[in-house]
Parts: C-alpha cells; structure tokens; sequence
C-alpha cells in the first residue's frame, strides 16, 4: 500500500488509488471538471493539476491520472499549479455565457464554483464567443450547449456507462456538440443522471426548471419507491411542492445513480387531484368525524356479524411504519390478518424468496457490479427494477458474462445471452444449466444428452438445437466464474423458481466459496410485506370471494389500489359495491378512493418520512422533506401571493396512514402502546425477530440488513411443475408484464411519464406473428374473457415462441383478462383494418 | 555535393514503379525470404543493431518498440500509420503511391518478428490514389503468396486490410488512429497503457510510420550494420526529407540523417527563390520551432536539431525567405492546429481559440501589446500540458515565432 505526502499530510492507500482519490480522503478536495468516480479519470478537463514535489513524477501533472505511489510529495496548493487551473478556469469562460442570474444551474454549479474560487473576474479575451443552437431532447431535460464546457461527462455516461447510443459528441475541436443526431426524446431511461453529471447547465431537470435554487429548496435525503430496489434520493421542496429529485449516493445500493422513473415519477405527492379532504359517502368532512365513522360502522359490522367480517388489505408500497400499525390493528381487533398481496401465487413466491436470503449469500445492488458471472431468472431488469440494468451492464463492462432466463424480449443496454424459453420451461432449463455448470468434466456429454431426453421439455421448443448449445457454453463459462450472483424475478417465475434459485445459490456457495443471491420483488417494500404477511396462503383473491359470499362485509384498504392489479375489474367492482363499509385511506385519487364509503386521506413519503425494506432485505429510511398541504401554485387560482386568509395549512389534512390507524383504534375503543405513538418502529421492531434492529433508528440512516445469518429457507416445492403446462399445439401463453413507464403504479400520475410510456405493444415471437399474418405496427383486437383490447404488434426474434407479452398499461384495460396468467387461441386475435 | 544511392526512393521513379512485377523485378519481397528463415527475435535483433528510429515524428527506436511487444501475448497487431497529416510532410504519400511495395515487405517482415497475425493500414481519407495503391498492393500480394496462410511455405499466416481516415489531422496520434480504427470518434488515450501493451481493441499492437516500415527490407537484406554506419551519432540511415516553400526545387530528398540544412536546401533543392536570404526555417514539419539563418549549418539529426532548439519531426523543411509576414506564418500555421484540435482537453482546444484570437487580431494590423503577452500566456499554458502532444506542437510555433521574430509582432500593434 502505497504512502505519500499531500499538503503535508501523511496517508496510505490501497495500490491502484489515483492521487485525486487519496487527496479526497483526506478531505482535501482537488478541483476537477471531467473526473468522476463513477466515470473515471480521462484527462480531459486539466483542471485537477497538482504539484509533485517528490516521487516518480515531478513538476505539475494531473492528479487524477495518476497513481499514488510510494515516496510521493504532492502539493495542491503550489503556486504554479494553481496558476495553472486559474489559467484554465479562465479558458473555460471565454465561451460560456455570462448568464447566471438566468440559468438554472446557478447556486448549483461547478463552474460557477470553481470561476469564483479561482478567482477568475476580468475578461481579457477580445474574441467572440461560440456558440450553438440547442436541441429539445424530450420531457425530461432541457438542454443549452453554449454552457457546455466539453468535459464528456455526459457522453462517457450515457454511452459507455449506461450503453445508449443517441446522446454524444459530433464535429472536433471547438465546435464539438453534446447532443443527438436530431431532435427527440433520449432513448435512455437513465438519462436524468445527465442533470446531475453535467458539471454546468447544459442539461437541467425540465420539469423543475425555474422553480427555485437550490438554496431556496427545502433538501432532505429520500428514497424511490417506485420499485423495490429503494435508490437514495434526494427531495427537493418549495412552496409546498416536491420540486424535483435527484440521486443521492449509496455505495450499497445505486450508487451515483437513479433511473428517470424514479427521477420524475414524484408528482403524485403535488397533483391537484391528490384527495386532500376526508369523505363520508362522497361529502367531505373532517378527519375526526370520519375516523369515529369509520370506528362507529366496524364496531356495528363486528358486532352484527363477527370480527371475520372484516377484512384488511394493506399495501407494498406503505411504509413499515403503516404495514406494522395495520398487523397490529388486526391482531387487537382479532380481525383476519391483512392481505399484502392480490394473488395467493405472487404471495408464495415472495415469501420464498425472503426465506432463501441471509448474510452470506444476499448481495446488493452494487455488488452485482463486481459478479463475473450473472445468471438471470425471469427477471426484466428495466420493467421491473430499472437500476439493476445499470448495474449489470457495469458487471458486463468488466467482461463478466450475462445470461437471461426469460421468455420476455428482454431488452438490456448490453449484449447478454438470451435463453428465450417459455415460462414453463424455465426451471428445466435453470436445472439444465445448473447441474452442466456443476458438473465434473467427464460426466458432461452422456449426461447432459440423458437429461435432455428424460425431461423432454425441450422437445417442444423449436430453438431447441440452439438453447442446448448456449447451455453448454454458458456452464462451462459458469463454471469457470469466481463470484456468480443468481437474479431472480418474482413475476412471471413459476412457483417454485424462487426456492430452486435460492438452492442452487447455496449450493454454489459451498462448491466455489461465493455466490450471490438477488431476488428482484413486487413494489417497494414487497419485503415488509412478505414479513409481516399472514404465514398462510391467503390472498386478496379469497377476499373476494368472502365479499361475494357475504362472509365479509366491510374492507379495510391502507394505501391500496387493488385496481392496477386485479385481472378482473367488473367482478372486483361487483364484490366492492355488495360491501356495507369500504374504508380507504391513501393519498392518490385511485378508482378505490371513489367508491369508498368512507375516505381517510394520508400523506406521502415526502411529507412523514418513513421507512421501507428493499429487497435484498435493507431497511432504509426517507426522512420527511417538507410539511405538506396543497401546494402554493395550486392556491388562489396560482396568482401570486397567494392570498389565504385561514389558520392552519391548508390542505394540510393528510395524515400518516399509520397515525390514522392509531386514531382509528382510539375510535375502536382500543389502546395502542403509547411508545407506539411517539415511534410507531418500537411496534414494528417487536413484530418480527429479524426486525428488532429497528429499534435503534439513528442506524438506518445508511441502511440496515434484517438478514439471518443463515436462512431457514423455504424447500423447492415437490412438485416443479408450474402452473401453465404446454397447452395444444395453437395455443399461447399470454404474460401480464411491467414496464419501465406506463405500468408502474405512483408515477403514473405524472404527466411527463405519460408523455413517454409509448403505445403498448403486444409482443410475439416473428415466427408466431407470421403463423398469424402479423407484421410489425399491425394492430389488433385481442379478445379477452371480459372483453377486448386494442394494441399494437410488436413482432420480435429474441422472445420465446408461443408467449404472447403485454404490459399492464393503465391505457390497455389488461383486467379483461379475467385471471392473473391466461392462454388464448389465435382465433381471439383479430388483424385491425 | 555528397550523391547518395538511393535506397528508399531508389524505386520510384522507374516505369510502373508501383507495380509487384517491377518491385519484383528489382529484388523485391527478398528481404522478406531472408527473414522468414530467420527467427523472429534474430529480426527484431537486427533491426534494433540498425539503431533506426521511428520517421512518424516521436523517433522513437524501432527495435526497442519491437521489443516491448509482450510475447505471450495471443493476439496481436500492427497498426501501419499512413496519415501523413503534418502540414510540410509528403514522403509517406511518395511511397505508397510509388512503391507501396517496399512498405508492405517491410510490414510482412515485422508482422513476423512481433507475432502479429492482423495488420491494418490506417490511411488519411484524401490519399484517393494512395488507398488504390494499398489495395491493389496488398490483393497482388495475396495473390504470389507473401500475405495470407503459410507465407512463402513458412507456416506464418498475415491478413492485412485498408482503412480510410475521415480527414482529422489528430489521427495520425497512434492511440486516436487507433480509437479511429476501432470505428470511434479519433481522440487520443491516456498513456500509459501504450499500444505495445494494451492497443487495438485492448491488445498489444505495434504503431509504426509506413517509411519507418520501407526502411525494414533494407536493414534485414544488407544487415543492421551497414544501416547503422550511415548518419550521425544517434540518427542513423537514410531519410526522405521534404522541402517546401521558398526554394527553387522543393520536393522530396533521401539523404543520409545528418546532412546539414544548408546542403540540403542549397544543393539539393536549388537554393532560395530569387537568391533572396532566409528568414526562418521550420526543419521538421509545422509542429517544429522555427530556426533563424544562423542554424543553417546545424546536420539534420535528431540530436543535432534539438541543440539547436527545434527537432526533426517528420523531416520536412519549409524554407522562408526575407520578405516572410511572420505573424502571418504563425496565423496560418496556428489556424491549421486550432481547427484540427480533436477537441478533447482544454488548453488544446480553447487555448488555441484564444491564440488565435489574438493572432487574428494582429494580423489584420487591429492587435495591440495586450495581445502578445496574451498569446505568450497562453502558449506557455498550454506548452506541456495537454493530454497528447499536439497541444505542445500547436504552442511551439507560437512560443518560437515570439521568441526569434518578436519585434514584428510589435511592429504590427504599431499603430494601435
Ligand atoms: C498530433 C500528432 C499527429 C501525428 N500524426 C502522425 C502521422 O500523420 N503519421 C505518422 O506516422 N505519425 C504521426 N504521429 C506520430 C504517431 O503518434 C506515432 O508516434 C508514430 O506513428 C509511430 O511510428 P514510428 O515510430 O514509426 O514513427 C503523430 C503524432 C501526434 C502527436
Ligand atoms: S454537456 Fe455538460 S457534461 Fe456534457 S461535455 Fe458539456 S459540460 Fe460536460
Ligand atoms: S431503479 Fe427503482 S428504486 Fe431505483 S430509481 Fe428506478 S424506480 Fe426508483
Ligand atoms: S492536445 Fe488535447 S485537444 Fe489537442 S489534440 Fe491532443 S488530446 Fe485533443
Ligand atoms: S479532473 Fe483531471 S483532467 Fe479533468
């Protein structure tokens, strides 16, 4: 481990740590402009230059070229380097604008930083500046090139960093332009990681544009919840809006980064719409009436007809905080326990995959960079959890090989091996792959051509021939791997994926001493869910039929949409209006909101704070941004200022969901522990074993593992076999899906996220499409149990033949379906003229 | 005056001279049996006892480049630099054109010596008669057997292929040559890693300059000895020196390392227009200070240059006679590099904006004192202190226009 002199300053760092870096951790920050962790150092910008004194080197070099080596003396604050960079600095602003007042990078900007602590005031160049004409690169980021100071930032992300092609550098010299070949939308879904990169104003957050300063921002770190992941995130606000969000850095979780769902799907916490008031049968009325209403009507129902009268349906996407007040509330009531899960399988299934994680195998997201190996199992990395593409592809970057098991087009910023195979054949072809990786030499060929025809499952497949070559090349690659990390799906996998994944990442813990395990979950704290879910199968499914029956006659639902996910609308309609009470509490203006009896409004994660479990089992928290109410622009017709003559905040009504609950106990006549009122966590931490870290908060600002050490993880089931078997020869299997926009509960409610969902496609295999006449752009009626539905085909060679795949847009009415995983007969597949 | 044999040029002017069975003819591919049944480290020994320096503008030697190819490496490649970009410099262009031949003997042999089995040549986009060349070249080749599988019954197998440039001076730099040939924007590395360890696609790849490759046949054919007898004490053999501007016969001469300036633009290129005296003297291509009359005796070698406080560079001497505008010289000269900048690193790109600026401005008789000492600032900033040496080669004519011709800068803010 090399040791050097900074400033004086004696330290020692590992090998391989450029000088920049060893600075840093000394707190000495040397100015840079093209340097970044992330991206690494290309000695672009000079801006870095530094004095060595003694050493290898000598004289003035850039500091974030070079390696700390032994025997070094670097000075950062020698007179000629610092002539230097204010040399450069000076260089900088020939061409930039002398607009701050009117950019929206001021008080936020490097250059601006580093123009004033350089000292640099009087402009000495005669010349003219150049300039250029900016492009609109869609709803996300406004771009203005004359700021740019050409330090490829933004093309060594978007490019080799996050693997899209459309956003780079044109033309040589002074006249090189950051921009796209034309005008349009950034392909990328991580393009919002531009507005933090760009050391300048060249791109800014487009929707927050002009909406304050940083200084004027009420700033307090966040997190995304728009998946289970659980990115960092940094909220800003002002006049009582979430203005705009940026990544915040965790070395466990995204890094630098977040996806541009999680960046711009906020507005749902500001839109007019938002239900602010409480309701009783449609009228408003205050929060305290509607609490002893609510209390008033269960007491009656429980009384009338018994405590399994009533049902509960709590949420994924609710804090901890609310999913333990809610279990709580059941247990004293001796109510049934909440449903955090419409579909008993999905519920299986996450449950299995948080009994397969522990210590040693469990891995975050940035550990899945440093895999040489990534096998993944029906997992669509950008519809289901964005950041884990990005991840991934770092992995791939360092020549690691990517496989993807998946009868999806599975689309990834890198190359990877596709193993397109139906969902029915997925744990076949993971055994097939898994025991040839494991395998000793000379058992291979006989063995693998025995398995082969003993399971028989890839006799249907026409890629067959090419599935089993890719196996045979995979495992041996596989094999070969020092650090292989399983991902794994929870949404389209059959049953008992989760369980047989989770073996076989203990399996090759033990064989190769390493192997990491990553299960991707439904929403943003499926895992609270998961652990604190009823033990037993039951699901919101049977709910319904206990409302259709008439054995539930009031449902309790806690920041839940059962809408976006039920598969058949017009029977969840049917059961919800034979209730006597439906109570709901939330704080988007759902379909479920309307037709409550009786509504409780709640407030967002921006404005209580709460905490959340990702899925690799990582409590972290969101720390309340700001205090709530409507927002000032939405006040007195937006004039300005806004004039309310009116004690309180308005639109202030919104409570916690977990305080209401609390209330609504009160209302019940029930107690709750007075501890749980001040630290509604003390209740949570009680509630499961692995939730007693809980109890000391100041821990989880960086995020805490609720993990065993080892697992008691739940068996592969008996019986492999998935649900959907091959059906007849014509029929295919149709896959409800998500998809980076459009399909995504919460950022659905904001416009600019419409604006880029795109018409949903209705994906096939070329061959299926053929077979049915289709070609790409065609549309369709396809004619469901409860109804059709019109899309757009989207024919595509890298899928699984005989899968049909649509996403569960809102726009699309998917619930027509009728069931969560259906088949159709190509006759239900009508050409549109 | 000292007449040399031709040895590198010795070809181009016969009839027909690009042509294999002219090349053949005269001993051609020769020099290529020789070697193929030597062993490639006897090669490579040989061309290092040849004490031959790199003619692309760096000099550096040959035979130790050869050497730093690692040798277990499974892939590698040479990279054939034909981009001939540095305003003054037109010898590469002569021999492909004339005697493509000699180059590809030269890259056939180095090829085996290093272990590479892929060689591409990296031309500049407006050679059109130099890319003809090259190609059929190289399919006439395949075609007598010297590329291709088991070369001349050797077991030694080279493929080697043509591509074009887009017009940027900057990819003559062998790193952006290389992210060129990779199909990506032609911006330089950062060094180390050099080529010789992490090149083409991240494998070791050798960068040589298509005349340092002609000089190859030569050395193995009549031995490393004999090259290295001829030149100075450290720039040995013969070298295409190209003379432009005010001299009566300007073309290219191939002359023994360190003849002497005076000899080479009195004797061989006829002498100064109008028997008018010199001015300045660029010895090595644009990039190079400028030297004053009073150097004309100084040999040309790489050594010798540098004492005299220029280099030889490419070898290509551009003469100026007495009635030389030089702030108009540094102008033109400055405006070629700010405009091929690749626009990677700062003081590079802006630097030279601001430069030019200035430059503009005194040229057209509008400049003032405040812009020399600007110009002097700034080629001082920016000397040094670029991420490849191009920076350094747009600062130099700068800082020596300044330095021998300052009183004519002055002259021009006169009026101001
Ligand atoms: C800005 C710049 C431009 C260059 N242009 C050329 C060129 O056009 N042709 C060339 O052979 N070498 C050129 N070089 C030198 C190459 O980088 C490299 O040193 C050379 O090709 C190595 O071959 P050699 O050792 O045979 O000279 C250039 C270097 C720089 C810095
Ligand atoms: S646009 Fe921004 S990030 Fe990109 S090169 Fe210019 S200043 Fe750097
Ligand atoms: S990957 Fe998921 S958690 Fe991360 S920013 Fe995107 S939506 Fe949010
Ligand atoms: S000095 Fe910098 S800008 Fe100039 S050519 Fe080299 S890398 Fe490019
Ligand atoms: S930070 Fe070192 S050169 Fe830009």
């Amino acid at each position: 481990m090399p040791n050097l002199i900074i400033d004086d300053l004696p330290i020692e760092v590992p090998a391989g740590t450029k000088v920049i870096e060893a600075a840093e951790q000394l707190g000495i920050i040397i100015p840079r402009f093209c340097y970044h962790k992330a991206l690494g150092s290309v000695g672009a910008c000079r801006m870095c230059a530094v004095k060595f004194l003694q050493g290898p080197f000598k004289g003035v070099q850039m500091s974030c070229l070079i390696d700390a080596q032994d025997g070094m003396v670097v000075s950062t604050t020698d007179e000629e380097a610092v002539a230097f960079r204010k040399f450069i600095i000076e260089l900088l602003m020939l061409n930039h604008p002398h607009d701050c007042p009117v950019c929206d990078e001021g008080g936020q900007c490097l250059l601006q930083d580093m123009t004033v602590a350089g000292g640099h005031s009087l402009r000495r160049y005669l010349g003219r500046k150049r300039t250029y004409r900016d492009q609109n690169l869609g709803v996300f980021i406004a771009h203005e090139m004359n700021r740019c100071i050409h330090c490829y930032r933004c093309s060594r992300f978007y490019q080799e960093f996050a693997g899209y092609r459309d956003l780079g550098p044109t033309q040589i010299a002074n006249r090189v332009y950051f921009g796209r070949f034309e005008d349009g939308q950034l392909e990328s879904p991580f393009s919002g990681n531009l507005v933090d990169l760009c050391p300048t104003g060249v791109y800014t957050d487009k929707p927050a544009r002009f909406q304050g300063r940083r200084w004027d921002f009420e700033r307090l770190p966040s997190l995304c919840i728009h998946c289970s992941l659980g990115c960092n995130t940094i909220a800003n606000a002002r006049y009582r809006a979430v203005v705009r969000v940026e990544a915040r850095f965790n070395d466990a979780v995204n890094g630098f980064f977040i996806c541009d769902r999680g960046r711009f799907g906020f507005p749902y916490t500001n839109q007019p719409e938002r239900p602010r008031q409480a309701r009783i049968d449609g009228n408003e009325s205050s929060l305290e009436d509607a609490v002893a209403g609510a209390g008033r009507k269960l007491a009656d129902i429980a009384h009338r007809a018994g405590p399994n009268a009533i049902a509960c349906l709590g949420s994924r996407r609710s804090s901890l905080e609310t999913q333990g007040l809610l279990n709580h509330l059941c247990q004293l009531m001796q109510w049934a326990e909440p449903d955090y899960f419409l579909d008993p399988l999905l519920k299986k299934k996450v449950k299995s995959a948080i009994s397969q994680l522990d210590s040693r195998v469990a891995v975050s997201l940035r550990q899945v960079e440093t895999a040489d190996f990534i096998l993944a199992v029906g997992v669509d990395p950008l519809g289901e959890a964005p950041m884990l593409a990005l991840a991934m592809r770092q992995a791939q970057r360092k020549e690691a090989t990517v496989a993807v098991i998946d009868p999806r087009p599975v689309p990834l910023p890198f190359s990877f091996e596709h193993l397109a195979v139906p969902t029915w054949e997925m744990n076949g072809c993971l055994k097939l792959l898994m025991e040839e990786a494991m395998r000793k030499e000379d058992e291979k060929s006989a063995a693998r051509d025995r398995m082969a025809a003993e399971e028989g499952w890839l006799r249907n497949n026409p890629a067959s021939a090419e599935i089993r070559r890719q196996i045979a090349q995979l495992a041996a690659l596989f094999q070969a791997s020092r650090n292989p990390v399983l991902i794994c799906g929870t949404d389209i996998v059959p049953e008992a994926t989760p369980a047989v994944v989770g073996a076989w990442a203990r399996s090759l813990l033990e064989e190769k001493g390493k192997c990491g395990l990553f299960y991707v979950l439904p929403d943003a704290n499926a895992f609270g869910a998961g652990l604190l879910g009823a033990a037993n199968d039951h699901a919101f499914l049977e709910t319904v039929g206990a409302i259709e029956r008439g054995e539930v006659r009031a449902l309790i639902a806690v920041e839940s949409d059962p809408f976006e996910r039920f598969p058949d609308r017009s029977r969840l309609e049917q059961a919800l209006a034979k209730l006597e009470l439906l109570l709901v509490l939330d704080y988007v203006p759902s379909p479920m909101v309307q037709q409550a009896h009786i509504f409780l409004p709640t407030s967002t994660l921006f404005e209580t704070g709460s905490t959340f479990i990702n899925q690799e089992g990582r409590i972290q928290i969101a720390q309340p941004v700001y205090h709530g109410g409507t927002p000032l622009s939405q006040m007195n017709g937006g004039g300005h200022p806004p004039r309310v003559y009116a004690g309180g905040l308005p639109g202030g009504e919104p409570k916690p969901a977990w305080q209401l609950l609390i209330d609504l106990a009160g209302a019940l006549s029930l107690a709750i522990e007075t501890g749980a009122v001040e630290n509604p966590l003390s209740l949570v931490a009680s509630a499961h074993p692995l939730l007693a870290g809980l109890k000391n908060t100041s821990s989880l600002l960086d995020g805490v593992r609720c993990l065993p050490d080892v697992a008691d993880a739940e068996p592969v089931p008996a019986d492999m076999d998935p649900a959907v078997g091959p059906g007849t020869e014509n029929e295919l299997q149709l896959l409800f899906v998500d998809s980076i926009f459009g399909a995504e509960e919460l950022s659905q409610y904001a416009d600019v996220i419409r604006q880029v969902e795109g018409e949903p496609c209705l994906y096939m295999h070329t061959q299926d499409a053929e077979r049915l006449g289709l070609v790409e752009g065609d549309r369709v009626l396809l004619t469901l149990d409860a109804g059709a539905i019109e899309a757009r085909v989207c024919p595509s060679q890298s899928m699984a033949p005989g899968t049909l795949v649509l996403p569960r847009r809102r726009k699309l009415e998917w619930q027509k379906a009728k069931s969560f995983s259906t088949r159709v007969t190509p006759d239900r597949i009508e050409k549109l003229k | 005056m000292t007449n040399w044999e031709p040895v590198l040029l010795a070809n181009v002017n016969r009839p027909n001279s690009e042509k294999i069975d002219t090349y053949l003819r005269y001993g051609g591919y020769e020099a290529l049996r020789k070697a193929l049944k030597m062993t490639p480290d006897q090669v490579t020994a040989e061309v290092k006892t040849s004490e031959i320096r790199g003619r692309g503008g760096a000099g550096f030697p040959a035979g130790v480049k050869w050497g730093f190819m690692p040798k277990d490496a499974p892939v590698k490649y040479l990279a054939i630099n034909t981009d001939e970009g540095e305003p003054g410099t037109f010898k590469d262009r002569l021999i492909v054109e004339r005697d493509p031949h000699s180059i590809l003997e030269g890259v056939i042999i180095a090829s085996y010596a290093i272990g590479a089995h892929r060689a591409f040549v990296y031309i500049r986009g407006e050679f059109f008669l130099g890319v003809k060349r090259w190609i059929k070249a190289i399919s006439d080749a395949y075609q007598k057997g010297f590329l291709g599988k088991n070369i001349l019954g050797s077991g030694f197998d080279l493929d080697v292929s043509v591509h074009r440039g887009a017009g940027a001076y900057i990819c003559g730099e062998e790193t952006a040559m290389l992210e060129s040939l990779e199909g990506k924007r032609g911006v330089p590395r950062t060094k180390p890693p050099f080529p010789a360890q992490k090149g083409f696609w991240g494998k070791p790849t050798l960068v040589q300059n298509c005349e340092t490759l002609a000089n190859i046949p030569h050395i193995i054919l009549r031995g490393g000895k004999w090259y290295s007898s001829i030149g100075t004490e450290k720039s040995k053999g013969m070298k295409i020196f190209c003379i432009s501007g005010h001299v009566n016969s300007p073309g290219n001469f191939e002359l023994p390392l360190g003849t002497p300036l005076k000899e080479i633009i009195y004797e061989h290129a006829g002498g100064v227009r109008k028997g008018r005296d010199i001015k300045a003297i660029i010895p090595g291509g644009s990039s190079t200070p400028f030297l004053t009359a009073e150097k004309i005796n100084t040999p040309m070698g790489f050594e010798t240059l540098q004492a005299a406080g220029s280099a030889l560079g490419t070898g290509a001497i551009i003469v100026m006679d007495e009635t030389t505008d030089m702030v108009e010289v540094v102008r033109r000269i400055t405006r070629f590099y700010v405009h091929e900048s690749c626009g990677y690193c700062f003081p590079c790109r802006i630097g030279g904006q601001r430069m030019l600026s200035s430059l503009e401005r005194l040229a057209g008789g509008k400049g003032s004192k405040q812009d020399i000492e600007d110009l002097e600032y700034v080629a001082k900033g920016i000397y040094g202190r670029t991420f490849c040496p191009m920076g350094t080669g747009m600062a130099e004519p700068v800082l020596s226009g300044l330095r021998l011709f300052r009183p004519e800068f002055e002259m021009k803010t006169a009026k101001n």
